[in-house]
C-alpha cells in the first residue's frame, strides 16, 4: 500500500503518509513553502493563503496547509503565478501594519514575517491604507505585551491558547479588517482565563505579542546566547533555552523539541526566573543565633540543626509532632526519599506534597 | 419569555439541536441586549468558552452588547435602498444604524427594530405590511416555482393542498429514492443559490455517505444584496419548501432538517414557526413523516446578521454554535456537514423546484427553458426599473427582454446604464452586454460574470458607476469574515481606492494596484466572498474606465 503513496512535488516523486497535507510533506522534504498562519503544533487553519501552490487539474491555486495529498497529485510550489500571488499578498499584509521593526527578542517567532518579506524580496510601502490592529497599552500585566498594531490576524495566539493550552482565554472580536484579538470580555488578560503561559507570545509571527520580561533587557548590548536546560520548577522536566546576555539571565524560551513539553511552558517556567539573580536570593543556609536572628551557616551546620530540632521535638512531643511537605519542584525520586525520611524518622505518615496541598 | 431566568432559558434549549443562536436571541429579547451574565450562563450551560461566545456575539450585526442596543432602528442601507434615499431616512430616525441589504428591494426601505420590520420612505410613514407577491409573468410564459404562488391561500396548508401541493412527494413515496434522483438528474436541476451544483448528485452523495442521522439544511440566509426571491417563496409558498425538504429527506435518508433563516425576515420567521408547528401537528413532519417509522423533523433557526453565513460551511458552523468562519474543504458537507454528519445544504428555490419537477416530470421542466437551456431561474430585479420584483424566467431569456418587456424598462426619460449580476457578486454589465446577453450561465460567464443567486440591480444613466462600485465594495468589506488574508485586507484596500481615501485615486497607477489586489483575491481567497468581490472593480475598469480616469490601451479584453 505505502509504496503506492507517491505524488509529484516540483517534478520529483515523493512518498506521503495517508492524510498528510502538501505543506507537511514538502516541509519534510526540505521545501519551505511560505506561510504565516502555520504552527506545526496547531490544526491547519488556511487563513493566510501564503502557502498556495498549483495542483495540476485544479484551476485556482490551493492552500497547501489544508490540502491533503492524493495519489499521483502533481504539485508545483514555485510557478511564476503563485510566486507573484504570494509576493503581492505579502505586500498587502505588510500594508496593514505601521512599518516598524521590533526586536527579535519579543518571542520565538517574532521575526517570522520580516524574514519572509526579506526572503521573497517584497516591496514595502505598497497598497497604502488604514492599519488594522489596535495595541492595548493599558493592559499593564507584567508578562505579555499586547502590541496589536503589529497584528496580522493569523489567530495563532487564539488557536494555541485553545488547542494547546486549553485556556480558551483569547477570542476574535468583530470581523473583516476591523477584527481584533481579545481576551475574555475584551478587557485585560488578567480579567480573562489567561494563565500567562506565554504560548501566544512564542507563536506570534510579527512581535505583536511580546515577552515583557525579556524586553526589560533589550538595551543590553551583549549578543544573546541560549543554553538548553531543564526548568527547575516542577517534576515535569520541561526543556527550556535560557537566554543570557553576558552574565545576565534575560529570558526563558520553551524548547519546541523538548520531549516533555514540546514547546509548552507554564507561567512560572516562562516568566518567573528573576529569583536566579535576585539580590534577596539566599546563597547559604541560615540558622538562628541565640538572639533569634538568622545568620549564614554551612550546610553541615544547618542540617545538624534541623536534625536536632526534629529529633528533640519527637522525643518531647511524640511521633505525630512533625510533619513533612515535599516540594513540588522536586522530582519523583526526591519526593520518594522525602516520604521515606519522614516515615523512618518519626514512624508516622505525616507527609504531603505541596502540589497537593 | 421576559420573566424567564437564565437557568430556565438555558435549561430549555440545552438539550435541543443547534441551541446557541436561539438562546442568544432569547436573552437579547428578554433584556434588550446581551448581558455579560447571559453569556456566563450560556457558557456554563452549553460549555462554550466565554471568549469564544464574546467573539461570536461581536461578529453578528444584530446581536448587541450595548444596553438597549436592540432598541435602535436599523435602516436598510443596501445599494437599492441607497437609490431610494436610505441616507436621509437614517438621519431622520433618532439612533438609527445602517444595515446591509435586507432583501426587500421590491418595497420601500425596510426598517428593523426590536425584531419588527416596517417599510417606508420617510420616518413618519413607516408601515407594517406583507411582502409583495411576484408580478405576473407575460402571457404564454410557463413557470415552475411561481406557477401557483399567486393562488389565494397558497400559504395555508388547506390552500396548498387545494392547489396541487404534495403531489411531487406523493409521486416519490410511491416510487423510490432512486427514481426520484433519476428524475432530478434528467431535469438538469442545479443548485439555485449560486454555485450551481447538480442537485441530484449532491443528494446521492449524502445518501451514499457514512453517518447517522443525515441532515437536510434549507439555506434561507438570503444575504446577497439585491436578492429577495427566497423571501417571496417562504412568505407566499412555504409549504412548497417543506415539501421540497421532505423530498430531499426521502432521497437521502435524512431524519433531521433545519431551515436557517436570515434575521432580517422576522415576519417570515413567525410564519414558518406556525407552518412547522402545523406540519408536526398534522403528521406531515414527525416520527412517521415519510411512512411508518420514517421520521423527519425540521428545526427553524434564525441567523443574526452575517452575509458569510449564506456560505454553506459558515452556516453549518453558525448552526453548531461555532465562530461562523467558512470551513476548509474538503471534506465537503455531503460527508462532513452539521456536526460532521452527511448534510445536504440546499437553497430555498432549489427545494421549491423539486416538487413540481417530480410531479410534472423532467421533460416538462427541461422544456421550460429557452432553446437548449433547461428549466427556469428566479430573478430578483430591482433598482432603476419600473416594475421591480421577482420574476421566474426561462433560462436563456434575453436580458433585454426581461428588462424592457417584462419589467417596463427604466424610469421615464432615462436609459439603462448598467446592471449587476448575482446581486453584487457578479459585478457590472454595461449597455452593450445588456443588449447581447441571455440569462444563462454560459452567456453571462462569457462576459466574465455569473448568474449566481439571480439578483439584478439596475442603474440608469443618472448614476455614478464609481459610486455604485464603492457601495458594493463597502458591503463586501463590512461582511468579510476576517479569516483569510486576501479578502480581509483586499476588500478594505479596494474600498479605499474606490473612495479615494488612500493610495492612488485614479489613472494607471490606480488600475495597477486595483488589478493586483483583485487578482490575489480571486485566486487565493478561501471562499466565494473574496473570490467574487473584485469582479466589482474588474468590471468597473473594463466597462466604465472613464469613471476611474483611465483609458484602455488596445482591444477590450472581453
Amino acid at each position: 500500500m505505502t509504496t503506492e503513496n507517491v505524488f509529484e512535488l516540483d517534478g520529483r516523486p515523493l512518498r506521503f503518509e495517508d492524510g498528510e497535507t502538501i505543506f507537511e510533506a514538502a516541509r519534510r522534504a526540505g521545501t519551505a513553502i511560505p506561510s504565516l498562519c502555520y504552527d506545526p503544533r496547531l490544526n491547519a487553519f488556511g487563513g493566510c493563503r501564503m502557502c498556495v501552490v498549483q495542483v495540476e487539474g485544479i484551476a485556482k491555486p490551493v492552500a497547501s496547509c489544508t490540502t491533503k495529498i492524493t495519489r499521483d497529485m502533481v504539485v508545483k510550489t514555485t510557478t511564476p503565478k503563485v510566486e507573484r500571488l504570494r509576493k503581492t499578498l505579502l505586500e498587502m499584509v505588510l500594508s496593514e501594519n505601521p512599518d516598524r521593526q521590533v526586536s527579535a527578542d519579543r518571542g520565538l517567532a517574532a521575526s517570522e514575517m520580516n524574514d519572509l518579506a526579506q526572503r521573497l524580496g517584497v516591496r514595502r510601502g505598497r497598497f497604502a491604507g488604514a492599519t488594522s490592529g489596535k495595541s492595548r497599552p493599558e493592559d499593564d500585566n507584567p508578562f505579555i505585551l499586547r502590541d496589536y498594531d503589529l497584528c496580522i490576524s493569523c489567530y495563532r495566539c487564539v488557536r494555541v491558547c485553545a488547542e494547546r493550552e486549553g485556556d480558551y482565554a483569547l477570542g476574535v472580536k468583530g470581523r473583516g479588517f476591523a477584527t481584533q484579538i481579545t481576551a475574555g470580555f475584551d478587557r485585560a488578560l488578567g480579567d480573562s482565563t489567561c494563565t500567562y503561559c506565554g504560548q501566544c507570545v512564542q507563536t506570534c509571527p510579527t512581535g505583536a505579542l511580546g515577552d515583557k520580561q525579556i524586553m526589560r533587557f533589550e538595551s543590553l548590548s551583549a549578543a544573546p546566547e541560549t543554553t538548553r536546560t531543564i526548568c527547575p520548577y516542577c517534576g515535569v522536566g520541561c526543556s527550556v533555552d535560557l537566554v543570557t546576555k553576558g552574565d545576565r539571565l534575560v529570558g526563558v524560551r520553551p524548547a519546541m523539541d523538548g520531549p516533555a513539553n514540546k514547546g509548552a511552558l507554564c507561567v512560572k517556567g516562562q516568566f518567573a526566573y528573576d529569583f536566579v539573580q535576585h539580590a534577596d536570593r539566599l546563597k547559604t543556609p541560615l540558622v538562628r543565633n541565640e538572639a533569634g536572628e538568622l545568620t549564614p551557616a554551612s550546610w553541615d551546620e544547618a542540617l545538624d540543626r534541623a536534625a536536632r530540632g526534629l529529633t528533640e521535638s519527637i522525643a518531647k512531643h511524640g511521633r505525630k509532632s512533625v510533619y513533612g511537605v515535599a516540594s513540588g519542584r522536586a522530582p519523583n525520586e526526591a519526593a520518594y526519599a522525602m516520604q521515606k525520611l519522614m516515615r523512618m524518622l518519626s514512624g508516622a505518615h505525616y507527609i504531603d506534597n505541596c502540589s497537593r496541598a | 419569555m421576559s420573566h424567564q431566568s437564565p437557568e430556565d432559558l438555558v435549561g430549555h434549549w440545552k438539550g435541543a439541536e443547534a441551541p446557541l443562536l436561539p438562546l442568544l436571541h432569547a436573552f437579547q429579547e428578554r433584556d434588550g441586549y446581551i448581558r455579560e451574565q447571559a453569556l456566563e450562563a450560556i457558557s456554563q450551560g452549553l460549555r462554550i468558552p466565554l471568549a469564544d461566545l464574546f467573539a461570536q456575539v461581536s461578529f453578528y450585526h444584530h446581536l448587541t452588547l450595548e444596553p438597549d442596543g436592540w432598541d435602535a432602528p436599523r435602516v436598510c442601507d443596501g445599494p437599492v435602498c441607497r437609490q431610494k434615499g436610505s441616507k436621509a431616512l437614517l438621519n431622520a430616525l433618532p439612533g438609527a444604524r445602517p444595515m446591509a441589504c435586507s432583501g426587500r428591494c421590491d418595497d420601500p426601505i425596510p426598517v428593523l427594530r426590536r425584531g419588527q420590520l416596517t417599510v417606508g420612505l420617510e420616518a413618519g410613514g413607516l408601515q407594517t405590511r406583507s411582502s409583495p407577491l411576484p408580478p405576473p409573468p407575460p402571457d404564454g410564459v410557463r413557470e415552475c416555482v411561481f406557477a401557483k404562488i399567486r393562488e389565494p391561500d397558497r400559504a395555508t396548508l388547506k390552500g396548498y393542498r387545494g392547489t396541487g401541493g404534495f403531489r411531487g412527494l406523493a409521486w416519490a413515496l410511491e416510487a423510490d429514492p432512486d427514481a426520484l434522483l433519476e428524475r432530478l438528474d434528467q431535469s438538469g436541476l442545479r443548485g439555485r443559490g449560486g454555485a450551481g451544483f447538480p442537485t441530484a448528485a449532491k443528494w446521492r452523495a449524502v445518501r451514499d455517505a457514512e453517518g447517522d442521522p443525515k441532515v437536510i439544511v434549507c439555506n434561507a440566509d438570503e444575504g446577497e444584496p439585491g436578492c429577495f426571491k427566497d423571501r417571496a417563496l417562504l412568505d407566499h409558498d412555504p409549504w412548497a419548501v417543506i415539501e421540497g425538504m421532505l423530498c430531499a429527506a426521502f432521497a437521502t435518508g435524512a431524519s433531521l432538517g433545519f431551515i436557517y433563516l436570515r434575521y432580517e425576515y422576522p415576519e417570515t420567521y413567525g410564519l414558518l414557526e406556525a407552518v412547522l408547528e402545523e406540519a408536526h401537528r398534522e403528521g406531515i413532519l414527525g416520527e412517521d413523516a415519510l411512512g411508518p417509522g420514517r421520521a423527519f423533523h425540521i428545526h427553524l433557526r434564525r441567523g443574526a446578521g452575517a452575509y458569510i453565513c449564506g456560505e454553506e460551511t459558515a452556516l453549518l458552523n453558525s448552526l453548531e454554535g461555532k465562530h461562523p468562519f467558512p470551513r476548509n474543504r474538503p471534506p465537503y458537507p455531503v460527508t462532513h456537514g452539521y456536526r460532521d454528519k452527511p448534510t445536504a445544504v440546499n437553497n430555498v428555490e432549489t427545494l421549491a423546484s423539486v416538487p413540481p419537477i417530480l410531479h410534472e416530470g423532467a421533460e416538462w421542466y427541461r422544456g421550460l427553458g429557452c432553446g437548449e437551456h433547461s428549466g427556469t431561474k428566479l430573478i430578483s430585479l430591482s433598482g432603476d426599473i419600473r416594475r421591480p420584483g421577482n420574476y421566474e424566467v426561462p433560462l436563456g431569456l434575453p436580458l433585454a427582454t426581461l428588462l424592457e418587456d417584462w419589467a417596463g424598462g427604466p424610469p421615464e426619460g432615462r436609459r439603462i446604464q448598467a446592471v449587476t449580476m448575482a446581486g453584487l457578486s457578479g459585478g457590472f454589465l454595461d449597455a452593450r452586454d445588456i443588449a447581447e446577453v441571455t440569462l444563462d450561465d454560459p452567456s453571462i460567464r462569457a462576459r466574465g460574470s455569473f448568474l449566481g443567486a439571480g439578483g439584478i440591480i439596475v442603474y440608469d444613466d443618472s448614476r455614478s458607476m464609481r459610486d455604485a462600485a464603492t457601495d458594493a465594495m463597502s458591503f463586501f468589506a463590512d461582511e468579510s469574515c476576517g479569516k483569510c488574508f486576501p479578502c480581509r485586507i483586499g476588500t478594505r484596500r479596494l474600498l479605499e481606492r474606490l473612495e479615494g481615501s488612500a493610495g492612488p485615486t485614479a489613472g494607471a497607477e490606480w488600475v495597477d494596484e486595483v488589478k493586483s489586489i483583485g487578482e490575489v483575491m480571486q485566486q487565493t481567497s478561501a471562499c466565494g466572498l473574496g473570490q467574487a468581490a473584485p469582479l466589482v472593480t474588474e468590471s468597473l475598469i473594463r466597462r466604465f474606465s472613464e469613471d476611474v480616469g483611465w483609458k484602455h490601451e488596445g482591444a477590450d479584453p472581453s
